[in-house]
């Protein structure tokens, strides 16, 4: 395991190399001189955990997204990547994360989009392109007929039409993000399958996943990021599931918050029993994202959901207050039988949510920071302005949000600070219990640890806390209890003395989730 | 996978069956109720369906066909392009400007040829689609304020070049002119001129959304323009076309008016992009971008053109005419999100029929 490493390694056996990449957005920085090598002819594989830069570092070399510093060579060159056009002129294909077909073409039509073939240099070659569209999804043992509407296609057949854009072009490197998220377990294997043949063809390929036995399967060469650092490099051989998970989760980059001891006979304020949401249809096969969900949450307890992209967390917050109807199973308030139209009932409970994505459900952009915090609570004719201002200053001070003034406009705060805003809504209508979607996303370490103080305290206080994140590191620290999410079910369940890095990120990677109720001994 | 397939129940292969055919005739609604109207108009008012009738209806629905032409590529971008009939009157204006004053260089005036009358004209509207393209593309107005915005714009320049006033006369040649008239009152083998241009404008367009990379790239962008533009589609380029292309069907709409009434009036036009937009979504396309197609459009203009004229044949009140066109629009609206809704409800069963599709 080389984590030094000198310039003058073999260069023949890089076919890229993007050098000290830098990547600011508003607040954070992204990628902070990160050098990437892919090697030729080799599967390389990039690991991290969300938020830690690797979706920003490929879509830069897929011309996505632009850099801010940084150089990428070619077979040594240095190239510019502006666009995907220029992407894609030099052999770099790219299958998103989030599906990037297009619903109102046909298959063929997706794989030549932006670039058909031409006869004359204007009429569409339609014939050569059905051709080599069909044998692209031969090649990829997809033989679907070309002429498919893709809003047709399930999601597993909408990445293999993604995968033959590449196939059916001139490409040597291929980069795959989460490319299994969406498949079924034989869709998966094949893809393994292809995978192998392309890299012995001579493609290069760049795969990102959180599924550890994936990467230990494909990987020939191992990068890990975290929080837009390369923090280790490998080969197969010498990397290990324990090597990855701990440079992935990291150690103690924030201080560990002082923890209450709950008392385990406290009252349970909040039960769910078998809950399950409506199918979401994905192709052939419907998938619940909330399976019978069964959890309890105690007066002052901090309970913390873990679990990948996808496994249902989100899902089951909303259902818990009140955004998502449930098709079976109960909630308990206090041991009596809840019934949630809507979130007014669940807030009329005393359960409030804050939300994963604060731009999209959380934050109105035009209002005030007081106003942002009012919302919830200002549904009376006539709002006290005093009253409401002076229970905004309080909670502004309690969260030590950094605001000169409270009458400022929402958007003129740091993304940690509009995480607290949020924070402080729910706080205002003084819940019994709070649910917390991902807390600290895109939010800087020091407010992190800043929100993690201020759970603490009301979860002292009696509040009972209920949060999910995806972060290995932020779940232990904060959590009494943990609960593990995979494929809408809870598939482990520790409390914070019990387990290691790997137990947690097994329990929540789908493969190992087909054995429930895992035991610390399975998984080791 | 294919194994659901083949177990498929009697009452799955049902569903589907009549979904199908359900979605199918949603999607044929405009040659359907034409063909109803024409029917029913025929049967109720003998001078319906005469020669004579029929020429003078194809000459109303070649404008309000050629504006629907247009404005059905901003639409399947998810655009809409609010401007045409303004940009109509417009393009009038400068032709009628343009034969009545001619041009002055170095105090003589100059009266260009016809073809460059025409061509000025086109060209200012093309300048109009520009800006509108620019504006949505580049600075990222949204279409609705971008092209409301052009149509005062337009409008208002054609009131200040007219002076508000009508060029008339300009069919007489008194500047040696001949051929203006040509445009909306020549016949080519029995079929009028405009109805030709029509026809014309519609291969075109047909060719383009059907041939062409960039007809392709038109509907992605309407489809997911996220997608589109991670595929390495010119997003913005597509954009501006469209508007470019709306601009100059309205442009040629104008010069046929001109044309017709040997008279360029600054008011011509008003309203009739309501018309248009009437006629695309009538013929099936999606307001929302990404479906769609330009026969639906051309069958939208004469489903709209037709019922006015019947309408008039029975001796319906103009002010009913009104009424009625508008509830043709909320319908065609109504029915275009049903079409939506109903399609995602019945994908499972659409896909369940097609095996290949789902695996």
């Amino acid at each position: 395991m080389n984590f030094t490493r000198t310039n003058d390694v073999a260069d023949l056996e890089v076919l890229l190399e993007a050098r000290n990449i830098v990547r600011r957005y508003p607040g954070n920085i992204a990628l902070k001189e990160v050098t990437f090598r892919a090697y030729r002819d080799k599967i390389n594989v990039l690991i991290g955990e969300n938020g830690a830069g690797k979706s920003t570092l490929m879509r830069i070399l897929a011309g996505v997204e632009e850099m801010d510093e940084g150089q990428i060579f070619l077979d040594g060159r240095p190239v510019q990547i502006r666009s995907p056009k220029d992407a894609a002129a030099l052999g770099i294909a790219i299958v998103h994360q989030e599906l990037a077909v297009l619903p109102t073409l046909d298959i063929s039509e997706n794989i030549f989009a932006g670039r058909e073939l031409v006869k004359g240099g204007t009429v569409i070659n339609r014939v050569d392109e059905d051709r080599r569209s069909s044998s692209a999804l031969h090649r990829l043992r997809k033989p679907l007929p070309v002429t498919t509407s893709a809003e047709l296609l399930s999601l597993g057949s909408r990445q293999m039409v993604e995968l033959a854009r590449a196939v059916a072009h001139r490409t040597r490197l291929l980069i795959l993000d989460e490319p299994t998220s969406a498949l079924s377990m034989p869709e998966a294997e094949s893809l393994f399958q292809v995978l192998e043949e392309m890299k012995d063809a001579g493609v290069t390929i760049v795969y990102i996943s959180h599924r550890l036995h994936e990467l230990m399967r494909l990987g020939d060469r191992f990068t890990v990021l975290r929080s837009g650092q390369v923090v280790g490099e490998g080969t197969r051989g010498e990397v290990t599931r324990s090597w990855i998970v701990e440079r992935m989760s990291g150690r103690a980059e924030v201080e560990h918050v002082g923890r209450t001891s709950v008392m385990t006979d406290a009252p349970i304020i909040l039960r769910a029993e078998g809950i399950s949401l409506p199918p979401s249809f994905a192709g052939e096969e419907t998938q619940s994202p909330v399976d019978h969900v069964s959890l309890e949450l105690r007066r002052g307890e901090i309970l913390g959901i873990y679990g990948l992209l996808g496994a249902g967390r989100t899902e089951l917050l909303e259902a818990l207050a009140g955004a998502r109807q449930i098709t079976s199973g109960t909630i308990y308030v206090n041991e009596q039988r809840a019934r949630f139209e809507e979130v007014r009932d669940a807030l009329r409970a005393g359960i409030t949510l804050v939300p994963e994505d604060r731009q999209r459900d959380g934050l109105v952009p035009e209002l005030s920071v007081r106003e942002n915090i009012a919302l919830m609570t200002s549904s009376g004719i006539v709002t006290s302005k005093a009253q409401e201002t002076e229970r905004v200053r309080e909670l502004v001070k309690q969260l030590s949000i950094a605001v000169k003034d409270v009458e400022l406009p929402i958007g003129s705060l740091s993304g940690g600070s509009q995480q607290k805003v949020l924070l402080a809504r729910c706080l205002m209508s003084s819940p019994k219990v709070l649910l917390l979607d991902e807390p600290t996303r895109g939010v800087d370490v020091g407010t992190r640890a800043e929100i993690y103080r201020t759970l603490r305290e009301l979860a002292a206080d009696g509040m009972s806390i209920l949060f999910t994140s995806s972060e290995i590191e932020e779940t232990r620290l904060l959590a009494d209890r943990i609960l593990v999410m995979c494929q809408g079910r809870i598939s482990a369940e520790f409390s914070r003395d019990q387990l290691t890095d790997e137990m947690l990120f097994s329990a929540a990677s789908p493969r190992a989730s087909a054995v429930l109720n895992i035991t610390p001994e399975m998984i080791v | 996978m294919t194994t659901v397939a083949r177990t498929l129940s009697r009452s799955d292969r049902l569903a589907s069956t009549s979904a199908r055919t359900l979605l199918l005739l949603l999607r044929a609604r405009a040659a359907l109720v034409l063909v109803l109207l024409i029917v029913v108009f025929s049967a109720l008012t003998p001078v319906f369906f005469t020669a004579n009738n029929l020429s003078i209806l194809s000459k109303h629905v070649a404008i309000s066909a050629l504006l629907a032409i247009g404005m059905t590529f901003t639409i399947l971008t998810g655009g809409i392009d609010l401007s045409v009939g303004s940009v109509a009157g417009l393009g009038g204006i400068v032709a009628g400007y343009l034969i009545a004053h001619g041009v002055i260089i170095h105090g003589v005036h100059h009266y260009p040829a016809m073809p460059v009358v025409v061509l000025a004209a086109i060209v200012v509207c093309l300048i109009v689609g520009w800006v509108n393209g620019w504006l949505i593309a580049r600075a990222a107005v949204p279409p609705f304020i971008a092209t409301l915005g052009t149509l005062y714009i337009a409008r208002g320049t054609a009131l200040l070049i007219s002076n508000g006033k009508t060029f008339p006369d300009l069919g007489e040649s008194s500047h040696g002119y001949t051929g203006f008239t040509v445009l909306g009152q020549g016949q080519l083998f029995g079929i009028s001129v405009p109805v030709w241009l029509t026809i014309v404008l519609f291969a075109i367009a047909v060719f383009i959304a059907r041939k062409m990379p960039i007809g392709r790239h038109i509907y992605a962008v309407g489809g997911n323009e996220r997608a589109a533009r991670l595929a390495g589609i010119n997003v913005a380029r597509v954009k501006i076309f469209t508007y470019l292309f709306s601009s100059a069907c309205a442009a040629i709409v104008g010069l046929i008016i001109a044309s017709q009434l040997e008279a360029a009036h600054p008011a011509t036009g008003e309203s009739f992009e309501l018309n248009a937009i009437a006629a695309v979504v009538l013929g099936g396309t999606s307001l929302m971008g990404g479906r769609g197609t330009i026969t639906g459009s051309l069958l939208g203009a004469l489903v709209i053109g037709v019922l006015a004229d019947g309408l008039v044949m029975l001796g319906v009140s103009q002010f009913w005419q009104i009424v009625i066109t508008g509830l043709v629009i909320v319908v065609a609206v109504a029915i275009d999100q049903l079409q939506t809704r109903l399609q995602a409800r019945l994908l499972p069963y659409l896909l369940r029929s097609n095996p290949e599709a789902g695996v």
